[in-house]
């Protein structure tokens, strides 16, 4: 079952030395072994930031919410920002491996897995900050429906935010079975590789004693697809409903019909940004530039130049309507938006969502590391400002001008937002020394189809006009060996 | 062989079915165990033995865990003996009157289970017509402030009466002995009684002089009554009876003498209606703003040293004369044409302390033929009597020795006399200084004794606001420390006995019930003055006519008037702090001030001209303020800029009462005092300062400023557009149209459709009416709520945070020009929307609406998402940041930083003497939770239940909310709107009622109605302007 190889197409893994044994050891070698110094400087850093995220929920659990710097006006400032901010960073994982796995785009085998850990990363340091924006965190469990001697009370089905609950935890438990699921064939090679008892044995705990027999293959690949299957909705709709939130609500600037179709767009860009970010880098440190090839970042320089673009024409948009609505609370909204005190933002998030990513219709900088990397940051950093314009400008000044206010954020914002990054890092820090960082039996797939060494051979076999190669991509790991 | 068969009985050798199916239980018949929770279970008698087993051990284990947890046990001692007339959980009330320098109101006070936790405004006086002020609402808590004093005090350290009485008296005695003057000096005395000790006080000891001074000084008005008219009275004002008013400089809504009375006879002529659209017409002549202003419907913006000049320009526009000085401005011809059109249904009130000022107020006043009419000397108002010559005489005789003790009693000069900081030092130079304060002051501080008195609701005693009207009053719990009360002090000291009570009682039976007719026999007159807090035996202060020279006092004035200078100053008491005996009431403190919006402090009151000229503008997101510094003569004060519309260019205005420097608490350590500016002129205390110097600190400043001057009217694409939140009209405008101003509610009602459907309100569906018109900003409401809900203080720190949790606030908005703006007050509280924003959002259906129309808050359910305040179009909803009433189980106490410093924003309500002031009846909400406006559910419960114990419909106007019965205007209206005959019902119909952005469809059960300014509309005021130029 190959797909149709273009003729044009750059082979997805470079390097003419490369075989099946050489794709295990390149991809294996990151777990094996001492790591590296520079891993255990950013290990220390970003854990040290972890510990700091969780020292300033104690902080806010013990002394209240007061320590952050929200007011009567501006109930929610940079907890729903970071909140929207890494679920829309965790939208890039599942886009990669079921919307690309069902369109069968075989350049995603490079970055799936990757792009997958980030997505549970992202969503698990999401998920922190509805949990610890309560007031009163231990009363949370009230948000479950669950049975109860108190009436029994019931949750508001009408409420947004308990949309959200559902949401959320469907989207972290199917993106991490199919995380998971992906990574047994993996952990199995590791396991046949690890040369000590206990590695031996929790790798083979891990793979949940994969033997890599036909049957296990077929029920893996119909595995895959059923999630493929069941996460693509999700795609759309986890951001459709975290902009619920806002959508539904009666302030200037959230009660936008606009917002489900912006927010996965947008989602969708700060995801492959953060993918591109920590592709950049782990290709660097891990030498995988043979898997993870220019060619995949200048897929996804593609997608971010779309998505951008989508993004720009939403913002647009919303500022016409607003014109065109001819309500006066609107228009106030997003005139405050763009001119009033929060200016700076709006500039902020312009600059870096609209105009940054338009480099992109240039080859040149499409398939520029440098550039890349620069702007993948940049584009994070506008999707953080556009999250904070939206739920920080609307509220500031909404409908009774006696209420205006303005937020500055206290140290313990600031180290929440921090160190929710550091641990978003150090989770990923440990992934990539731990777990294979590119699904090995994925790229395998390819191998036969795509690779430099398939190229060439296909070149040398001149004349020969069968225009691909016959015989299974399936080949077991145990015969490589 | 077989073996042999036994059996038990016949049932078994036949193996009968139901016998086998028992014969395998323990048990042959079922056990009565109860199933497990579900009844259907039960009923099936399905529940194994297992089950129950599993079920007992669950719970056993859950209640083990459960009881492990310690949790600090609160111990509640009940009734041993149970006082006859308390009923625990239902409130007394107990008729008393707060009368202290000079502010007045007969109140009702609520008390729970013997504790006073709420003054409620008395309906039966004449003198305070049910109202209330934000001071006398928030007197109930100084009497459990923790500045109290609790013993009687040598220096710092305790005594016993016995001790501080010997050592006293032995002092006076030797005093009187060598002839050493002592000086009694007190605030005006309003009681009869206490006037009497006085008089037997100074006849045991011939040393004693009794000085009266008011520290907000009324001396120049007493003065000039007491040429013009031979009475050092200030006569009883009937705003009720004026259909013109011009004020020069005299804040009548907000602090000028009687002002509760005043506010709520203004508004008798305020209220406009279809059947009766006639309404008062008020002029201002002012330089610093105040509400009463704000409220005019012709504010003239004079220079404080004008403000004279342009009483001189009045009386020539009323009278025709032509004395030299006069301000010439079209308005004084305008304002003089109303008098004139007005004549003996008019007043004309100068705050000014000058005599000459007066005396030309009383002139004009006497040609317009007011006098006998709106203003008369029956019922003469006696709450001030107090000569600024006291004031110089006390500080003359301590410098020159030849006064060698004094005694205080309600005086604090050592903070509001304008000599302070040296007449601290002559106290403490002198032989005896005893100060009979209740709370620490700074008067306290440097004298020798403090004999602390009773705070006012632990006391008898008696008033006489005006001539031939006596308030009582009465204890509404026992002593809560030990303190005496001044009066029994006086008793001790001149060898009368000990018991007050009975001395007035005495006093009341030989000198007040003679004077009445209407009851015969004094007990029953007794009884019924207690009860009711106020009789009135008619009385009036003699007069006779004096001929005051007009033209010497306008020319002196006009001379006084022309020494200001480019820069002028002018020191104004604040609404909330008076002379600064509240100074140490945080309640108080967090109120924002109606003009400014600023809480816990005072500062430099601006021009916006000014400030931008000078770059003094703040960062209004920061709060940021730039202080400057102000000197005149040997006097100077630093302080932040404000800039306030309506401000005369260069001119400069600070509160008087702040600058408290004793205070129990460093929170209340706030702002600087201003009484040093008053100098001493022509006998009396100018709070005008004129060629004042500045010049700019560097430094800033943060204020706690809960409004910003954000406009209302937004330039943008699409020209000028103004959102709906006040609704505004003229009163030629409303003859022709009642809904004019408010034109679009039709088509908003007509376009208010829903998808939905609608919930029915069978019982009642509370409704509550505001009249913007009548409503003056004054803030008693927002203490009442205060005081009623027991919302929490957060203190200036979080206030500036803009986390005030006040449930009821007041907007102000600005329309016009900077220079001369419009202003309307709207009090914005919970719209309790029947389709509420709040309400969907919330994830656990905490927030919910009651079939009576009430958006309730369910604190137990709580999670504190903070969605809900995050979808109210009104910003009403407040969330506990932190355990602002230490009300959480385990109290957070200290922090690393500022913000978390728990101990600096309680304000003292962990201490439990504090918390006695708490109504029980309201959860003491806990940190992490939302809360607002619950339209007082429990005072509604409250009458429902009394309605129901009589088995009758409840009636309207029973159910009240605590901020309607405080307001003394009636601005607010509550009622049934499903009663069609009620008066929130007839209010809600009227044209001229409006919902604040309710084409958002939020169907709110606050209604506003649309101010209506008896001034013409502005296109003609251009043209006419036009005309004169």
């Amino acid at each position: 079952m190959h797909a149709y190889e273009s003729e044009f197409r750059e082979p997805l893994i470079n390097g003419l030395d490369k075989n099946y044994t050489k794709i295990t050891d390149d991809l294996v070698k990151p777990t094996e072994g001492r790591p590296p110094l520079i891993w255990w400087i950013a290990v220390g850093l970003c854990g040290m930031g972890a510990l700091f995220f969780f020292f300033c929920l104690g902080w806010t659990v013990y002394y209240g919410i007061g320590t952050w710097g929200l007011n009567k006006t501006i109930g929610w400032a940079w907890d729903i920002t970071n909140f929207v901010w890494w679920i829309g960073i965790g939208h890039a994982g599942t886009l990669i491996s079921a919307i690309l796995l069902l369109f069968r785009q075989r350049f995603r085998t490079g970055i799936n897995r990757a792009a997958e850990a980030m997505t549970i990363f992202a969503v698990i340091c999401a998920g922190m900050f509805p949990v610890f924006h309560m007031g009163r965190v231990w009363m949370g469990f009230f948000i479950f429906p669950y049975p109860n001697t108190r009436g029994p009370v019931w949750v508001n089905f009408n409420s947004p935010l308990l949309w959200d609950v559902f949401a959320i935890s469907t989207y972290f438990t199917v993106s991490v079975l199919f995380w998971y699921s992906g990574l047994m064939p993996d952990f199995a090679t590791i396991r046949d590789r690890a040369t000590t008892k206990w590695r031996k044995f929790i790798y083979n705990a891990l793979s949940f004693g994969w033997q890599g027999t036909a049957k296990q293959w077929q029920r893996f690949e119909s595995l895959s697809l059923v999630l493929a299957g069941l996460s693509t909705p999700l795609v759309l709709s986890v951001h459709t409903i975290v902009s619920f939130d806002f959508a539904t609500s009666v302030i200037p600037g959230w009660h936008t019909t606009i917002f489900p179709p912006y927010f996965v767009a947008g989602a969708i860009f700060s995801g492959f940004a953060m993918v591109e970010t920590l592709m950049l880098i782990t290709r660097k440190i891990f030498k995988l530039e043979d898997y993870i090839t220019i060619n995949h970042i200048e897929s996804m320089n593609k997608v971010i130049v779309l998505t951008g673009s989508i993004v720009g024409i939403a913002y647009i948009t919303e500022l016409f309507i607003a014109w065109y609505s001819g309500y006066l609370y609107e228009q106030y909204a997003f005139y405050s938006r763009a001119f009033g005190k929060y200016w700076w933002a709006y500039t902020a998030m312009m600059s870096c969502n609209v105009l940054s990513p338009q480099l992109y219709w240039f080859k040149k900088y499409r398939r520029n590391l440098v550039v890349t990397f620069i702007l993948s940051i940049f584009v994070n950093i506008g999707m953080w400002f556009e999250r904070f314009v939206i739920i920080v400008t609307s509220l500031a000044d909404d409908f009774l001008p006696s209420s205006h206010a303005y937020f500055t954020p206290t140290w313990v914002d600031w180290g929440i937002y921090l160190g929710s990054i550091g641990l978003f890092l150090t989770l990923f820090l440990l992934f990539a020394r731990t777990f294979p960082v590119v699904a090995i039996a994925e790229v395998k797939s390819i191998f036969r189809t795509s690779s430099e060494v398939a190229k060439k051979e296909r070149a040398e076999k001149e004349g020969a006009k069968h225009g691909g190669f016959i015989g299974s991509v399936q080949l077991s790991n145990k015969d490589e060996k | 062989m077989a073996d042999k068969i036994y059996w038990k009985g016949l049932e078994e050798k036949e193996q009968e079915v139901a016998f086998l199916a028992n014969e395998s239980k323990e048990f042959s018949e079922d056990l009565p165990i109860l199933g497990g929770a579900s009844d259907a279970v039960t009923t099936e008698g399905s529940t194994s033995r297992r089950d129950f087993l599993k079920m007992l051990g669950f719970s056993v284990t859950a209640a083990t865990i459960a009881a492990s947890c310690e949790i600090p046990v609160k111990k509640s001692i009940p009734y041993a003996w149970k006082p006859e007339e308390i009923i625990p959980g239902i409130a007394n009330y107990y008729a008393t009157t707060f009368s202290q320098s000079g502010e007045h109101c007969a109140v009702l006070i609520k008390t729970r289970e013997g504790r006073p936790i709420k003054v409620e405004g008395n309906k039966l006086s004449v003198v305070s017509k049910g109202g209330t002020s934000a001071k006398v609402q928030a007197s109930v808590l100084g009497l459990y402030s923790g500045t109290r004093f609790r013993n009687p005090k040598r220096g710092k350290e305790n005594i016993t009466w016995e001790t501080a009485d010997a050592e006293v008296k032995a002092k006076l005695d030797s005093l009187k002995a060598s002839n050493g003057k002592v000086v009694l000096f007190t605030s005006s005395i309003t009681s009869p009684s206490t006037k009497a000790l006085i008089a037997d006080l100074k006849a045991a000891y011939s040393n004693v002089e009794h000085l009266v001074y008011d520290a907000i000084s009324y001396s120049g008005l007493l003065d000039a009554n007491q040429l013009s008219f031979g009475a050092r009275v200030a006569p009883n004002y009937a705003f009720a009876k004026a259909k013109v008013i011009v004020g020069v400089g005299a804040d009548y809504l907000g602090t000028w003498l009687n002002h509760t009375e005043y506010e709520s006879d203004w508004a008798v002529n305020r209220r406009v209606s279809k059947a009766n659209p006639v309404m008062s017409q008020t002029f201002q002549f002012e330089s610093v703003p105040t509400i009463t202003g704000f409220k005019a419907d012709y504010r003239v913006v004079v220079k404080p040293f004008e403000e004279n000049a342009a009483l001189i320009g009045l009386y020539n526009a009323v009278t025709g004369g032509s004395l030299a000085g006069g301000l010439k401005n079209a308005k004084i011809e305008e304002a003089a044409k109303a008098l004139l059109a007005a004549k003996g249904a008019s007043i004309v009130v100068s705050g000014s302390n000058d005599v000459n000022a007066q005396l030309l107020a009383n002139a004009i006043n006497t040609a317009l033929g007011n006098y006998g009419n709106t203003l008369s000397f029956e019922n003469a108002l006696l709450l001030k009597q107090g000569s600024d010559k006291s004031a110089t005489d006390l500080y003359n005789g301590l410098k020159d020795g030849s006064v060698k003790g004094v005694l205080f009693y309600d005086a604090n000069p050592v903070l509001n006399h304008p000599n302070t900081k040296e007449l601290a030092e002559l106290i403490k130079k002198a032989e005896l200084s005893v100060s009979f304060a209740t709370a620490i002051d700074e008067t306290t501080e440097v004298s020798q004794y403090v004999l602390p008195d009773n705070h006012y609701l632990e006391s008898w005693g008696d008033v006489e606001p005006k001539a031939g009207v006596f308030n009582t009053q009465q204890p509404t719990i026992s002593k809560l420390f030990d303190t005496r009360q001044f009066q029994e002090t006086l008793l001790v000291w001149t060898g009368k006995g000990n018991n007050y009570y009975e001395f007035l009682q005495k006093y009341w039976e030989s000198s007040i019930y003679p004077k009445q007719t209407k009851y015969n026999g004094f007990w029953a007159f007794w009884d019924t003055a207690v009860h009711d807090g106020e009789v009135v035996v008619g009385g009036s202060v003699a007069t006779s006519a004096g001929n005051p020279n007009i033209a010497d006092a306008a020319a002196s004035l006009a001379a006084a008037a022309g020494k200001g200078g480019e820069y002028q100053l002018k020191v104004y008491e604040s609404l909330t702090m008076g002379e600064g005996s509240w100074g140490d009431n945080p309640w108080l403190h967090e109120i924002p001030d109606p003009v400014t919006k600023i809480t816990w402090d005072n500062y430099i009151i601006v021009s916006p001209k000014f400030a931008e000229k000078n770059n003094l503008k703040p960062d209004v997101n920061t709060k940021e303020y730039h202080v400057i510094k102000l000197t005149a003569g040997d006097n100077s004060i630093e302080l932040p800029v404000v800039a306030i519309p309506g401000t005369p260019d260069n001119t400069f205005g600070v509160a008087l009462g702040y600058g408290r420097t004793a205070v129990s608490s460093d929170q209340l350590l706030v702002g600087k005092n201003a009484f040093p500016f008053l100098a001493l002129e022509n006998g009396s205390y100018k709070n005008i300062v004129g060629d004042v110097k500045w010049s700019k600190t560097g430094r800033i400043e943060y204020l706690a400023i809960t409004q910003t001057h954000h406009s209302i009217t937004l330039k943008g694409l699409g020209g000028v557009k103004t959102r709906k939140i006040i609704k505004e009209t003229t009163l030629d405008e409303y003859r022709l149209n009642p809904a004019a101003g408010n034109e679009e509610r039709a088509e908003i009602l007509a376009n208010s459709v829903t998808l939905y459907p609608t919930h029915d309100r069978p019982g009642h569906h509370w409704t509550m009416a505001i009249d913007l018109n009548t409503c003056t900003g004054c803030s008693a409401c927002v203490v009442a709520c205060n005081s009623e809900n027991n919302v929490a203080l957060v203190g200036k720190d979080q206030v500036r945070r803009a986390r005030e949790m006040h449930w009821l606030r007041i907007d102000r908005y600005f329309t016009g020009t900077e220079e001369n703006p419009e202003v309307t007050f709207q009090p914005m509280l919970c719209q309790h929307c029947d389709n509420a924003p709040c309400e969907n959002v919330c994830p656990v259906a905490a927030t919910n609406h009651s079939s009576e129309g009430l958006n309730q808050m369910t604190y137990n359910r709580c999670i504190g998402t903070r969605y809900c305040a995050n979808n109210c179009p009104y910003k009403v909803r407040r969330f506990n940041w932190y355990d602002y009433n230490a009300a959480d189980s385990f109290t957070v106490e200290g922090g690393l930083d500022n913000d978390t410093k728990l101990s600096s924003f309680q304000l003292g309500l962990h201490e439990p003497i504090a918390r006695m002031v708490l109504n029980p009846d309201v959860t003491v909400r806990s940190r992490g939770v939302i809360e607002k406006c619950s339209f007082c559910v429990q005072r509604l419960q409250e009458s429902k239940l009394t309605a129901k114990k009589e088995n009758r419909i409840l009636k309207d106007g029973e159910a009240t909310t605590a901020c309607q019965t405080s307001c003394p205007t009636g601005a607010i209206i509550f009622g049934d709107r499903n009663d069609k005959t009620s008066e929130v019902y007839k209010a809600m119909i009227d044209e001229r009622t409006f919902g604040v952005i309710e084409e958002i469809h939020t169907l709110p059960n606050v209604l506003y109605q649309t101010q209506v300014r008896n001034k013409k509309a502005e296109s003609d005021q251009h043209t006419e302007e036009a005309h004169h130029a």
